[in-house]
Parts: C-alpha cells; structure tokens; sequence
C-alpha cells in the first residue's frame, strides 16, 4: 500500500501524539547534563544554561559529584553495566533459542497435546510477586542466591513460555508444506528446520529477542530479591541513587537511564529492517 | 484389484497402499483403502474436498504416520520410513517454493542434498528447465514469478531427480482455464514420453478424465470405484459417483419395465440389451421401479420439423413433453432444462435452436438411443447394471 498524505488536521494530532510520547524522554536527557542545582529547580529550567557530564562521570566514579556537595553513593555503575549486559544477554539467547524449538514442535508435531501451549502460557499468569519468595527460598538452597547464573535461570524461566508463544505463531504462519518440500528433497526433519524454517521466521526470531531482551534489561523485582553484593543490575542500581542523605541523585538516575536506553535504540535501528512481514511471499498460491 | 494400465515388466506395482487408514483423534480421514499404482501409469485420484485426497498423498509420501495398513514400493513396506527415504517426490497443493532462494536454487535443492557434483547439477537442472520452457526465469526470486512460472519451477524441481513416483497434489488448481488446460497436457505428454509414474489428487473431474489411465474415485475416505476415465463416466458405481462425473449434470429419472419394455420421463423404448439382466433381476426381487442415468448428450429437443437435422418425426411413444426451466449458453451450444412431472431434464441444443426457445415455453424431446445407459436401485443408490458385470 503507497504511503498516503495526512491531512492537516492529521499532522496536528500526529504533533500532539509525538509531543506527548517524547516529551519524557527529552525531560531525561536534559537531566542526564543538568547539574545538581538544577535537578529540581523551581520554576523548571528545561535546557540547563551550563550542561555538564558530571552525572555520567559519577556512573563510574562516585565521588565526582561532590564537588556539588551531594553524594552518599559508592558503588559505581559499572558493574551494574555488566551485570546487566551479562544476564540479559545470556538469558535472552538461551530463551529464544529454547523457544524456537518448542515453537517448532508445538506447531508442528503437536507434542504434548493440545493443552500443553495454554500450560506453558499459564506459567506467565502468576505475578512475579507472588513467586518471588519461592524463589528466594528454594535458590538460597542450590546457592544460586547472588549470582549470575542464578539470576540468568530466572530470567529464562519468566521468559520462556513468552519467546515460546510469540515464536509458535510465527512458525504457525509458515505453510509447513515448504519444510515438508524440503524433506522430499532429502533432507531430515533436523535439516529442514534448521535450514529452511529458522531462515524463514527470522523476523520473528528478531521481534521475540527484541522483546525478550527489553523484559529482561526493565526486570526488577528478581534482581532485587537475588541480588546481595555479588551482582547488580542496571535497574537495581537505578533504585540505589535514591539515598537517605542526599534524596534522590535524579542527573545521575538520568544519565544511568540514559545509557540503559542506548542497546535498545541501537537493537531496534539493527532489526528493524527485518521485522517487515512477507518473507514468504511467492513461496506458495495466492 | 487390478488396473489395465501398462505396466513397467515386473508386474510388481511401484507403489501400492493396502488397507491403508489415517485418523485424527475421533474422526477417520482414511478408511481402509488399497490401490496400486502400476510403473509408468497416470493414476487420478478424484474426490471433493475433504474426501482424504491429501491425506492419501501425505500418507504415501510419508509426511505423517499411518493409523493402519501399509505402503508399499516395489513389493516391500515403507512404513515408518522418512520422506527423504522413500524415491517420491511430492508437488503440494500451494507448491511449497523456498521463497528466500531463486529458481535455479529451488530446483537444485533435492540434487544438492545428493550432493551431486556442481557441474551435473546445472547441467540436469537446466535441461529441465528447458524442458519446461522456464530457461530464462530461473535467476528470480519466486515472488517475482507468475502463477504458471511457480508451477513449472515446483513441477522442475520435481522433475530433476527422476523419483519412482510423483505424487501431485490438485497441481492445477489455482490456475486460471487456459493455463490450466495448457500444462494439464504438457504434464500428460511429459509422463508419457518420460515414462514417469504419477498420481495426481483433483477435485476436477474433468482433469482427472483428460489425462488419467485409471481414475480412484474417493469420498469420504473410502475408495468408491477404480476405473479408466471412459467407465467411471458411462458406468458409475452409483448415483454419487454418476452426479460427481459429468457437466452439466447426469439426469437421475425414474424409470419402469413393463412387458420388456421400459418407461421413463413419458417415453417408452424396447427394453436396451444392457439392462436385460438387471431387469431380470429386479423382477426377482419384486421390484420394477429404478432410477436411470441420462446424461444431456443422450436427449436431442424436438423443434418444428424444419429443424429438426434429419427430418424424420419420432413416434409418441419415444418422445415427451416438458416446460423449460433454463438455459444456459456455451457459445457454440446451450444446455436446455425441462422440467416433467418433476423431474429435471438436460439437453443440448445447437445456437439455431436456441433462438427458438424460451423459459416457460413447452419443448418436445426424444431420448434417441437407450443402450448402455447406466441404472440405479432406488433405495441403494447403486448401480444395478454393473452390479450384474461383477463389480470388484
């Protein structure tokens, strides 16, 4: 379908919509360079008149801020970074990959019935509150408490019956005579999935890894609860630069926020041309 | 359980399904059904959807598993073997192109998982292609191809590795009349000078007439009657089978034999010598009442004697009366109906006569030759006439 002009009236909304969505994300850039004294200034100063890059310099060096006369946390960001890149990373590849093939053989061979997708689906019914202190109780008897492995298990068990789902349906779209095509040309039931349904569901693979990745990047509440001093994460981090002594260091939160932000953008700049539908076009009638 | 068609010296059928079911859950998709495919033959299984067409050719092809029975090739099972395993190739209803790969690759594809060397593969691969004529299409992308392009690039890829049987299902369907009639005798003239062996699932009686050696008519899951093209059209197994075959429709109507003479639709002939034994045998069972099969070919309208072709008037007793329900023109001729004491009648008419019909009007017509026109018992629905041949 061609693109079509918006009317005037169209553009207007278009504007306020934009305006809207993106205002908050303006907001936070501005206070990722504000300095101190203009975190909470009163009336609002929008654009700092001397922008700085002290908040992002406290990331990783604590006591830069002090200059300022405000403080009171010490440990840096970097190993929240890491920790973050770590288990999301790890935990998204393990999730899609585990995904992907339990999407094939619901779709395809149907195991374990037909309630087995809707069983799968019910593991994400619970609220993550409701089994955190299981959690909690039964790592803290294997001691995966704290550590990353532990965190990682986690985040692919929540995500698991979430990549499984959103990638059957991709699977589903796909006429399965391509793959049976494909194993009257000799190859096995292995090959043919290997190498003609994964190829053919790729946007799908890099929609749900997407998705996957932004669940386990925003997750909180798990990387509280397991985290002590070993591990951190960018989101547990986020809520440590609220202090007793100091109140709320909001340019750092900013400027820590700012950075969560950047694997997103650059993740959805990368896949985005693979998200567009139609890759079988042409493959069967019609 | 014999077919007529040539077959490859053996005598040992390529391929044979016995008493071969499939089930999904509680519901019977396949139900016991045995046929053989000889060497060399073109094999139609004709049935309306949802007979089980494709789940005969999934079965075969071993895309899934067998409730009961058995395949066989050459003689020995194949059950619980791989597709990959079994010398089948299959072309699917939707084609099942690989759209990311381009013509050449799509029919390359069962060559290079035989790892054959590259040269051979190109050279098999384009003798093929020119085959089918599809030379010059082979570097594009199966979306950027037409209808008739995809069918030939899935029928190629099909083509290139000379499998001991091509399973093809409804091949043609999606395409519109002229290609379809076109490639439906290419495929024809392709098996017969490659001497490939093929089953072909159709919907399309038409198809499966045009180009089968034998026809397996199948409704719902059970093979109903093997036969070549010509019989399954004159000699129906039964009211079914007689309506299913055939456009425009056969005429079912009732019929009696009184005094070795039968009557049907308000006309009267000498009892045919096909129906003799079956007459006999209704007599026996005390029944007199059947239903005859007219097809519309049989039924010449009676118009003023000028236009009537060879002038001579037909005596009452071999024509009737009926008011005309429809026409329906087909350029060179027109399918008249009359209805008669209820009963629907077809004929043809020639453009001529045409314009001297009208809807409502009352129309003469004759039933010129009662010989070898099927039967059917009332009840039954069967054919009474090739009961008595010794139906196998």
């Amino acid at each position: 379908m061609p693109p079509r002009a918006l009317t005037l009236s169209g553009r207007i909304l278009m504007c306020c919509v934009l305006a809207l969505v993106l205002f908050p994300i303006f907001w936070l850039f501005m206070t990722a360079i504000k300095p101190p004294t203009d975190w909470n200034a009163s009336p609002a100063i929008w654009v700092p008149a001397e922008p700085t890059l002290v908040n992002f310099k406290t990331l990783f060096d604590p006591d830069a801020i002090r200059e300022y006369g405000v403080g009171g946390v010490s440990q840096s960001a970097g190993d929240a970074v890491f920790g973050s890149l770590l288990a999301s990373t790890v935990s998204t590849f393990i999730s899609v990959a585990l995904g992907t093939f339990s999407a094939i053989g619901l779709s395809r061979y149907s195991r374990g019935g037909r309630l087995t997708p809707l069983v799968i689906l019910s593991g994400r019914m619970f609220p993550p509150a409701a089994i955190a202190v299981p959690f909690v109780i039964i790592f803290s008897l294997l001691g995966l408490i704290d550590t990353y492995a532990g965190l990682i298990a986690v985040y692919i068990a929540v995500t698991l019956p979430f990549s499984t789902w959103m990638l059957k349906s991709f699977v589903d779209d796909l006429p399965r005579e391509i793959e049976e095509a494909a194993m009257l040309d000799g190859m096995s039931r292995l090959k043919a999935h290997l190498t003609v349904t994964i190829p053919l569901i790729k946007g799908g693979l890099f929609a749900t890894t997407m998705l996957v990745f932004i669940l386990n990047w925003s997750e909180f509440m798990f990387a509280l609860v397991l985290s002590y001093s070993t591990i951190n994460t960018i989101p547990v981090q986020l809520a440590k630069y609220v202090t007793a002594t100091a109140g709320t260091l909001y340019g750092v939160q900013a400027a820590l926020a700012v950075l969560a932000m950047l694997p997103l953008v650059l993740g959805g700049f990368f896949i985005q041309g693979h998200l567009a539908r139609g890759m079988t076009f042409g493959a069967i009638k019609q | 359980m014999t077919t007529t068609a040539a077959n490859s010296g053996s005598g040992v059928p390529v391929l044979e399904a016995r008493e071969l079911s499939k089930r999904y859950g509680r519901k019977t998709a396949l139900d016991n059904v045995s046929f053989s495919i000889p060497g060399e033959s073109f094999v139609a299984l004709l049935g309306p959807a949802g007979a089980g067409k494709t789940t005969t050719l999934r079965l075969l092809a071993g895309l899934e598993r067998e409730s009961g029975g058995d395949v066989l090739m050459d003689g020995s099972s194949v059950a619980g073997l791989e597709p990959k395993e079994r010398d089948i190739a299959m072309i699917f209803d939707n084609l099942a192109l690989y759209p990311h790969k381009t013509g050449f690759q799509n029919m390359a594809g069962p060559l290079l998982e035989r790892r054959l060397p590259r040269e051979e593969i190109k050279e098999r691969v384009d003798a093929v292609a020119e085959k089918l004529r599809i030379a010059h299409i082979l570097g594009r992308l199966p979306k950027t191809m037409s209808g008739g392009e995809r069918q030939r690039i899935a029928l190629g890829r099909a083509l290139v590795r000379s499998p001991r049987v091509f399973l093809l299902d409804e091949p043609l369907s999606s395409l519109d009349a002229p290609l379809r009639f076109k490639l439906r005798s290419e495929l024809k003239r392709l098996q017969r000078e490659e001497k490939h062996t093929f089953l072909m699932a159709t919907p399309d009686f038409s198809e499966a007439l045009a180009v089968a050696d034998t026809v397996l008519l199948l409704r719902a899951g059970k093979i109903v009657q093997e036969s070549s093209p010509e019989d399954l059209y004159a000699c129906p197994v039964d009211c079914e089978a007689a309506l299913f075959v055939g456009s425009p429709q056969i005429s079912l109507l009732r019929a009696v034999v009184r005094e070795e003479r039968i009557h049907c639709a308000g006309m009267s002939s000498p009892l045919p010598a096909s129906l003799e034994s079956a007459a006999q045998r209704l007599r026996q069972s005390g029944e007199d009442g059947f239903l005859l099969g007219v097809r519309p070919e049989r039924v010449r309208p009676l118009l003023s004697p000028s236009s009537a072709p060879d002038g001579k008037a037909p005596d009452a007793s071999s024509s009737s009366v009926g008011e005309v329900v429809d026409i329906e023109s087909q350029g060179l001729r027109s399918i008249v109906t009359v209805c008669r004491d209820k009963e629907q009648i077809g004929m043809f008419c020639s453009a001529a006569q045409r314009a001297e019909i009208r809807i409502g009007q009352s129309l003469a017509f004759t039933l010129e030759d009662w010989e070898g026109l099927p039967a059917f018992d009332r009840i039954t629905r069967k054919n009474i006439v090739r009961q008595g041949a010794g139906q196998g």
